[in-house]
């Protein structure tokens, strides 16, 4: 219908007074009032001449209506005259109270990018890491809606009868939300339920219900292609409210499927054909192994916690991912090409030719540092105080082991088996379950290895095991609790890891123990596996050892009976944690406060170690704890045996190994444990970090002779990537921050075409000095408005620790004030010679090697 | 003329220092003897004993950062400029000296 003045219609114009535009919820309550008339009410947008049904919510949502737009609507039809009158009270009463505050990223994240992409405008969108790395790809979503098996192709030979399955399936849905609408009490819910529930009696969709099955289509393939086509729809609009709509399709479009055909709903498998990233609500370990892991590039989830199951494995194989990316999937378009940051947690669409350099150095950064931290990746990790720590892998599959001992592991820590019992029918046979264990043994080649036996429940389901859905998994039918039900299954795999024990070092654990009698029983149905094995005469070792998982708070104050049991413990830290400081991983309101640096928590573990050592028994650890860097100093300090860890951290923590010492740790831990507040521990553990003395001010690494950088932001991002490869940095953000607040004082820029950036802070590992000479002039903003070609960084550790080399940057400073001294840097030709030419002129020892 | 001077800067780490280079160099090329003190992330340095101020005609502080020890000066004219002041054109703050 067309805007202009008609002699049949009574029409109002008014402009868009919501800040956020007309989002779902004034969409619904205007197609509420117009429903209660007969006549027709069309709406169109000026500014962009769509036109709308106004009573069907999806067609004024796709109206894309932005603040500040002007609208018409006209009225048509019988009942016209008193249908004005309610429009008007809308527009005047109803509309201006429905506005919702904005939606924005805070500022707080929007600066914790790089300056290089902040200056470049970056726009993209904010999640958190749950996976390191940076790819690049095409977007694949995993999309909710999905026929049953078999209904792909499905055609209808009788329209009316799917038209009416529809039907009822919108009336249990809406009754469904009905019901939920009297319990709700709280006002968004309620908002959020009228949404639905207004999406569920929306006109248009069910006009093209009618649409697709008049055509023949049957009632499933209706909705999924109606609800495909209302998400493409709105995900195409320019508002970021209008776009998120589309998750009350999808919403609806399930509740529907659901209704129609229950539990046949099958989970989409992806087939991937190029480089891809693969956009999810949420993914279970089972689908992310299903994925084609030589296309897989990265994965963007919706979910937010960031240590489930499948996050793991994505670490464990190095594949970047994103989590808690709102509306992902509605936010990208399938086949659009994105970067995913997953070091930062961001995911970048439509990158400017600036934001892809960043990209671009960045994974040559990257590239880089792992180079330089594989030199010797065999060599044992040895503090400075001659200490040994073994560090060994965590691994899921036979075929990560290659990659586990390229990276230096000494051995797998934690061999996990649950994975070859999901997303099949029946679990693996004791010949499937040997064949398994004994080439993960073989390629081992005498290293030791734990495997655990099953671990399922929780997030891991298998159908087979019919395990009963719970309402907290978490602390339901899980782990070493299911095996008392399952003795067969349990047998079955013992035998085959004993088997397999004739071909190696096999250790075998056990999982979420928090009783003497599960480890008595454990330990029964190792002997009756034995004993059956000795009968067939088959081959193994005899004396394997038997350990358990220390994950449950319970068992750690029984280590004493536990002790005299078993022949050694693993600390599982993110069970253990989340059990001791009752926070639900997952959940991202309180994730926060699962912090295992906790003092409690850091007790807990101090405990642990101590009275398993006093039992001359060896603990190690296996939790995601052992893969942070910056707990390090505590798990020296703690004295473990082993830690164990994704195959990918293990160079970088071989090589922070040897920069701390056994007994600094120890006395860190002991302070640490004291300690009331957390800003104290945090400063503490900065303050542990490597030993200033075992780096030299200058080394090689840390001059760039002939950079191409374009600007400042480039130039000091390259500079702290100098000190990122060289492992003198493990938090680039904090020191190129520090670096910048210099910056906002005054220009470090001295004039003559040099510039001498430089800060405090806690982000070092050492006192340095950086060089940086650039082929192109960079504005610094210098003192005399020359550009700048010379950059001499200083970057001070705090707490400070050497006066030494305060005195050679004063004195390099002040030559920096001589002419001669100026002109031979810009002249030297290669950073060798600048090395040996700064060595002298400071008087100060050089490095030109690595560490 | 017998000049002293103090240079300090906010993290004490490279201007505090290339300044005092500054300030001595150029005051050697106006005929003047000077003497700087560095207040910088190493505390004081080349501290200005109570001869030389008694000694000294006139004081400069090229400082983005409170002196310590200001009353050390009490009664000794003092020409104070911002640090930046001392590298961008360190000519100028002589001059004005000799008028």
């Amino acid at each position: 219908m067309s805007p202009e003045l008609s002699s049949t219609s009574l029409q109002l114009a008014f402009v868009c007074p919501l800040s956020a535009g007309m989002h779902a919820r004034p969409a619904s309550q205007l197609a509420g009032v117009a429903n209660n008339f007969v006549s027709e009410w069309a709406l169109t947008n000026l500014r962009n001449r769509r036109e709308a049904n106004a009573k069907s919510v999806l067609s004024i949502i796709s109206a894309d209506i932005r603040h500040g737009d002007r609208c018409l609507v006209q009225v048509s039809g019988a009942d016209e005259q008193p249908a004005h009158t309610a429009l008007r009270r809308f527009v005047e009463e109803v509309l201006p109270s429905c506005d919702v505050p904005l939606a924005v990223s805070s500022p707080q994240t929007r600066n914790s990018m790089p300056r290089v992409l902040q200056a470049a405008g970056m726009n993209c969108y904010f999640g958190s890491s749950a996976s390191p790395g940076i790819a690049h790809g095409k977007v694949v979503v995993v999309s909710a809606i999905s026929l049953p098996k078999g209904l792909t192709a499905e055609i209808a030979t009788d329209p009316e009868q799917e038209l009416k399955r529809i039907k009822l399936a919108i009336a249990a849905v809406r009754e469904r939300i009905g019901q939920k609408l009297t319990r709700s009490s709280s006002p968004l819910a309620e908002a959020v339920l009228r949404a639905d529930l207004a999406m569920a009696n929306d006109v248009l969709l069910a006009e093209k219900f009618a649409e697709q099955v008049s055509k023949g289509k049957s009632a499933g393939y209706a909705v999924v292609e109606t609800g495909k086509f209302f998400i493409n729809l709105l995900r195409q609009s320019e508002s970021e409210y209008v776009r998120e709509r589309a998750a009350d399709v999808e919403e609806i479009s399930v509740q529907l499927l659901d209704e129609m055909y229950g539990a046949d709903l099958e989970t989409t498998v992806l087939p991937l054909q190029e480089p891809s990233i693969v956009v999810a609500e949420t993914l279970g370990p089972q689908q992310l192994l299903a994925l084609d892991r030589h296309w897989l590039r990265a994965i963007v989830l919706e979910y937010s916690g960031s240590s489930s199951h499948a996050l793991i494995l994505a670490r464990s194989h190095a594949i970047p991912a994103v989590v808690g990316v709102k509306n992902a999937r509605l936010m990208f378009s399938p086949g659009q090409e994105v970067v995913v940051d997953g070091t930062r947690g961001v995911v970048v669409p439509q990158f400017s030719a600036a934001v892809q350099r960043f990209y671009e150095r960045e994974q040559r950064t990257l590239q880089r540092q792992k180079e330089r931290l594989a030199d010797d990746p065999s060599s044992p990790a040895i503090t400075r105080d001659g200490n040994t720590l073994e560090v060994a892998a965590n691994a899921s599959s036979a075929e990560e082991l290659a990659l586990a001992f390229e990276n230096g592991a000494e051995g797998i820590g934690l061999f996990r088996t649950e994975m070859s019992f999901l997303e099949r029918d029946r679990p693996p046979s004791e010949e499937e379950q040997f064949a398994t264990y004994s080439q993960a043994v073989r390629l081992c080649a005498g290293r030791p290895i734990i495997i655990r036996t099953l671990d399922l429940g929780g997030d891991k389901a298998a159908p087979y095991l019919n395990l009963p859905s719970e309402e907290n998994p978490f602390l339901g039918y899980r782990g070493a609790r299911i095996y008392a039900d399952h003795r067969e299954l349990l047998q079955t795999q013992l035998q085959a890891i004993i088997r397999a024990s004739a071909h190696g070092r096999i250790q075998i654990m056990a999982p979420m123990i928090s009783s003497l009698e599960e480890v008595l029983q454990f330990k029964d149905e190792v002997a009756k596996a034995k004993r059956h094995l000795q009968i067939q005469n088959t081959p193994f070792q005899s004396d394997i050892p038997i350990g358990i998982m220390v994950e449950v708070p319970s068992a750690a104050f029984i280590l004493d009976q536990l002790c005299s049991e078993v022949d050694f413990f693993s600390i599982g830290t993110n069970d253990l944690a989340q059990y001791f400081l009752a926070v639900d991983r997952g959940n991202a309101r309180v994730a926060g406060l699962s912090n295992v640096l906790h003092p409690g928590f850091l007790r807990l573990l101090k405990r642990i170690v101590d009275e398993i050592h006093a039992a001359g028994k060896w603990v190690g650890m296996c939790g995601e704890m052992a893969s942070e860097m910056r707990y390090l100093p505590l798990i020296l300090g703690l004295g473990l045996d082993e830690i164990s860890l994704p195959a990918v951290k293990i160079p970088e923590l071989k090589h922070a190994v040897s920069q701390l010492s056994t007994a600094d740790c120890k006395s860190l831990l002991t302070q640490i444990i004291a300690c009331r507040e957390k800003p104290e521990i945090d400063r503490l553990l900065a303050s542990a970090q490597a030993s200033p003395s075992a780096q030299p001010l200058l080394s090689e690494e840390l001059i760039v002779m002939d950079s191409d950088s374009r600007n400042k932001e480039e130039a000091m991002q390259e500079l702290v990537d100098s000190f990122y490869i060289a492992g003198r940095t493990q938090d680039r953000h904090q020191l190129e921050e520090a670096l910048w607040a210099r910056e906002a004082v005054y220009s470090t820029g001295l004039g003559f075409g040099f510039a001498t950036p430089h800060c405090k802070t806690t982000a070092v590992t050492a006192n340095s000095i950086g060089i940086l000479r650039s082929r192109l002039p960079i504005d610094w903003g210098s003192v005399d408005s020359s550009p700048v070609r010379m950059i001499v960084l200083i970057v001070m550790r705090e707490p400070q620790t050497d006066n030494g080399h305060m005195q050679v940057f004063s004195k390099l400073a002040r030559k920096l004030m001589n002419e001669e001294f100026r002109e031979h840097l810009l002249a030297i030709e290669d950073s060798r010679n600048m090395m040996r030419y700064l060595g002298e002129e400071l008087d100060i020892s050089v490095s030109c090697v690595g560490f | 003329m017998k000049i002293i001077a103090v240079t300090a800067c906010p993290t004490g780490i490279a201007h505090t220092y290339m300044a005092a280079a500054r300030l001595e160099k150029i005051a050697k090329n106006f005929g003047h003897e000077i003497k700087v003190e560095t207040q910088g992330a190493m505390g004081i340095e080349n501290k200005l004993t109570e001869s030389d101020i008694r000694q000294a005609q006139i004081a400069i502080f090229a400082v983005d950062i409170e002196v310590e020890g200001r009353e050390r000066f009490n009664g000794l004219k003092v020409v104070q400029v911002p640090l930046q002041e001392a590298l961008r054109n360190p000519e100028g703050i002589f001059r004005k000296l000799q008028v």
